[in-house]
């Protein structure tokens, strides 16, 4: 197989700029303080963690739910389902998309309605078992037949039988064209469990002690607070250097900080950008602060007045100063984005930038019928903590619209929320969102984004379903990539959704540590070792 | 003694059953009656309408409101609450395994918070109309107005950052396995004879707990304050004085006594805070306890996980209720007969 993927620029290192204006709130409280206090303590003063090379702790802001990874497609956890389970394919740190549990992968047919793939001979589960072609079967065709509610389902919907070839090779059959069907064998929920040893336990059996084919075997799990990961010395990619990882489940993220900071943990992950500043003076410790494939983003449910005016969705795009957004919540790192998918990935659309321009806004304004003394008025729904400063950026877009004559009564929400009412088509107003996708395909970003049929989506236009089912049944990669880029810009340009920054991931480790780190975001202690 | 306190319990029991089913009730509809969708959360984006309906056909969410209600009691009344949407098991055993930890944090808090506010209360009680009295008072007016979060900031500033000499995050050590007895790592541990592991669980509650006893400790030295000052005018306190009793053995042996009627019923009353600042202090600390379930399940819309800790909670004040009812009579002996 062969793609097109262009790497993202490669981390950057922290950029140390003071002039962040975040506002306080309690995480921030410990960061002030801590910023005066903590430069007394040298890194060395509690390193234990470091010392003991064949040992990580990791300080992590989420949970794992359910050790079912055919449940759920929570993005977050996903780095722990691929340290138990491994993937049948994976991407690369430069999001290539590369074998791993499936060896080789190959259409048998031109419409792109049956895959043919080869298993690995050596891939053993942690109780010692081999895996075959029926637990491929298993787990990503017949567990989704016998319940819907389990997410892998939905991540393979076209998927209409896995026909066993032998032990190592099989067809995945599809209801139709899918021609984008290898990236969602390295994407959410499509994990191989043991078919024999789940049907013996049963998901709540599986639950409590999982068995995976992974790098790493789960040996303990305190919920809210602690797991422990422990190598698998018979994983067919070998034994990892690091022998023991124990995940400490920290949500609140200045004591994530606290905990890098005193040298309890090895490595802290998504921490605010300024805290992640801070401690990138400090000797001992790195901070990696680099964009990766998740995009941040305004979505636009069409149904809410007056959204569904063109020129009221114009003025709000225009009024976003995306690169002050960057440089005050994210140092200058993270990227302004004018399409619905980050540079580096296939549809990137290099040559087209949707302007800032107030004054184009306030025209845009006037021409929907408001101005000065008829101002736009809308509610501005937005997460707060569910990624870093995204309430943050919403009250400065707020501000940035205010300045143009569009006032935004922000209303915080939850993910949990946020899905029903975009189900039930009853969200309040546009939506500040961070969308994630490890595959970096198009199929992803806006494949998913505009497809009016989608339970979450928010642009309900009808006439957009020939569109996207044209384009993910197109066989002919460049024909389906030139089909997304022009649906990037035609979604930009008419606003559907609006496109703001790509994410940025924030990373602090000791300096003894050397993680490989993954455009997509992940973070993997199977590719890191100690210097 | 012993007749009277179970009768004092067989009679608050036997109110505990209407009560529990009332509260019950309430937390059922109101959980309904919110604008949530627990099916939102429980299939892949690509489910037709028609796997929605079989879903809610499934899990009983297209019965009549009074009917979902008889089932959930009845499958309570069996120990089923439910399964749990986000976590994807049963609701019980999910909070049997997380509710001892939040306890275990909340009692030691409690004891904590005892051991500053008794000789809180009282110095400051002492301190009545003296000159130090405006100092004292700004200090517990100061220790009443940091919220338990912020304790917890501080402390892990202080203690776990700038002189790190306590753990802040988990329930004990790496390392350590709890033995899973009771669920109380402290009792745990000291039944299977692991001091080391004892002390490690006993260091990682320090922190946590004195959050939530900075945060509860003013509040007892107010109350046990004004009480002490009330009592200070009781004649008894005359005639103990009249008989030649010193001040603090008047103030110890009996004042004390006196003055804890009033604070023992405000401990009872704010334990419910207390279990509820538990809540904040879990997640600051990865203490898993209910508060980190229960900040999961508020997250994730999941309907039984929220209406099992509710429950759970609703027995937790019922019984706190009784024990304040039978350390009254304890204490109380004009209340023995009530």
């Amino acid at each position: 197989m062969t793609d097109a993927f262009q790497p993202f620029p490669g981390p950057l290192e922290a950029d140390l700029q003071r002039d962040l204006r975040d506002p306080a709130r309690r995480r921030l409280f410990l960061g002030g303080v801590a910023a005066g206090v903590g430069t007394l303590l040298p890194w060395e003063m509690a390193g234990a963690q470091v010392a003991d090379k064949s040992t990580l702790s990791i300080a992590y802001p989420v949970d794992v739910p359910t050790w079912d990874p055919n449940a759920l497609s929570i993005p977050t956890i996903q780095n722990l389902y691929q340290s138990v389970f491994d993937s049948p394919l994976r991407y690369s740190p430069q999001l290539k998309l590369q074998a791993r549990q499936v060896k080789e992968w190959q259409w048998a047919d031109t419409k792109a309605t049956r895959l043919e793939i080869t298993l690995r001979e050596d891939i053993l589960f942690h109780d010692g078992t081999r895996m075959t072609m029926e637990d491929v079967k298993f787990s990503l065709a017949d567990r989704a037949k016998a319940d819907k509610k389990l997410l892998v389902g939905g991540m393979l919907n076209t998927v209409s039988d896995i026909e066993v070839l032998s032990p190592t090779k099989g067809a995945i059959v599809f209801n139709r064209p899918t021609p984008a069907a290898p990236i969602y064998l390295a994407f959410l929920a499509a994990y191989v469990v043991p078919k024999a040893y789940m049907l013996k336990v049963g998901p709540e059996g599986f639950n409590a002690k999982p068995i995976g084919a992974g790098p790493y075997r789960l040996v303990e799990h305190q919920r809210g607070s602690r797991i422990v990961l422990e190598a698998f010395d018979k994983y067919w990619g070998g034994a990892p250097a690091i022998k023991q990882v124990i995940f400490q489940i920290v949500p609140e993220a200045s004591a994530r900080v606290a905990l890098v900071e005193s040298g309890r943990v090895g490595m802290a992950t998504q921490l605010p950008m300024r805290e992640a500043q801070r401690l990138a003076q400090k000797t001992g410790i790195m901070t990696k602060m680099y964009p990766f494939s998740e995009v941040y983003m305004l979505r636009i449910p069409s149904y809410v007045k007056p959204l569904e005016n063109d020129h009221v969705r114009a003025a709000m795009h225009l009024a976003i100063d995306k690169a002050a957004l960057s440089k005050a919540f994210y140092g200058g790192v993270a990227k302004p984005l004018s399409v619905m998918t980050p540079e580096g990935t296939p549809s990137y659309v290099g040559d087209f930038k949707y302007p800032y321009d107030k004054a184009r806004a306030i025209a845009e304004l006037k021409a929907a019928g408001y101005g000065p003394g008829n101002p736009v008025s809308l509610t501005f729904l937005s997460t707060n903590g569910l990624f870093p400063n995204d309430y943050d950026m919403a009250r400065a877009i707020a501000q940035m619209w205010k300045a143009v004559g569009i006032h935004a009564t922000i209303e915080e929400t939850t993910p949990a929320k946020l899905v029903e009412a975009a189900q039930n088509g009853k969200l309040t107003g546009p939506l500040l969102y961070s969308w994630a996708n490890s595959t970096g395909d198009p199929e992803n970003y806006a494949g998913r984004i505009f497809d009016p049929r989608l339970r979450f989506s928010t642009w309900k236009d009808m006439a957009l379903s020939p569109r996207i089912d044209a384009l993910m049944t197109e066989v002919n990669e460049e024909k389906r990539m030139a089909g997304y880029k022009a649906l990037n810009v035609e979604s930009s340009q008419k606003s559907w959704a609006i496109p703001l920054l790509q994410a940025v991931a924030s990373v602090v480790y000791s300096s003894t540590l050397q993680p490989t780190l993954f455009d997509n975001g992940y973070i993997l202690p199977a590719e890191f070792k100690y210097r | 003694m012993f007749q009277i306190i179970s009768a004092i319990v067989f009679r608050r029991l036997l109110l505990a059953i209407p009560t529990l089913l009332l509260l019950s009730l309430v937390v059922f509809v109101v959980l309904r009656m919110l604008p949530v969708d627990p099916l939102a959360m429980l299939l892949p984006a690509s489910a037709t309408a028609a796997d929605a309906a079989a879903l809610r056909q499934q899990l009983g969410f297209d019965k009549p409101l009074p009917q979902q209600f008889l089932i959930w009691l009845w499958q309570a009344l069996n120990g089923n609450l439910g399964i749990s949407i986000n976590f994807r098991q049963s609701v019980l055993p999910l909070m049997v395994s997380a509710l001892p930890a939040t306890l275990e944090l909340t009692l030691v808090g409690l004891l904590l918070a005892l051991l500053i506010s008794v000789p809180g209360g009282v110095l400051a009680f002492v301190l009545y109309q003296r000159q130090r009295e405006t100092a004292a008072d700004i200090a517990v007016a100061l220790m009443q107005s940091i919220p338990a979060f912020l304790w917890s900031l501080l402390l892990i500033l202080a203690f776990g950052v700038l002189w790190p000499v306590l753990p802040f995050s988990g329930r004990v050590g790496e390392g350590v396995v709890l033995p899973g007895i009771t669920g109380f790592a402290l009792v745990d541990l000291l039944l299977v004879g692991q001091f080391d592991a004892w002390l490690s669980a006993l260091s990682h509650l320090v922190l946590p707990a004195l959050a939530l006893a900075l945060g509860f400790a003013p509040l007892v030295i107010r109350v046990l304050r004004s009480s002490l000052i009330d009592a200070a005018s009781e004649p008894y306190v005359e005639v103990a004085k009249l008989r030649g009793l010193s001040e603090t053995r008047v103030l110890w042996r009996h004042m004390l006594k006196n003055a804890s009627l009033p604070t023992i019923t405000m401990i009872g009353v704010q334990f419910g805070f207390l279990f509820g600042g538990a809540l904040l202090v879990e997640m600051i600390f990865g203490f898993p306890g209910v508060g980190n379930l229960m900040v999961q399940a508020v997250k994730g819309n999941d309907l039984p996980l929220i209406q099992g800790i509710a429950l759970i909670f609703c027995v937790l004040m019922l019984t706190i209720t009784i024990v304040v009812d039978v350390l009254y009579a304890v204490l109380n002996p004009r209340l023995r007969n009530l």
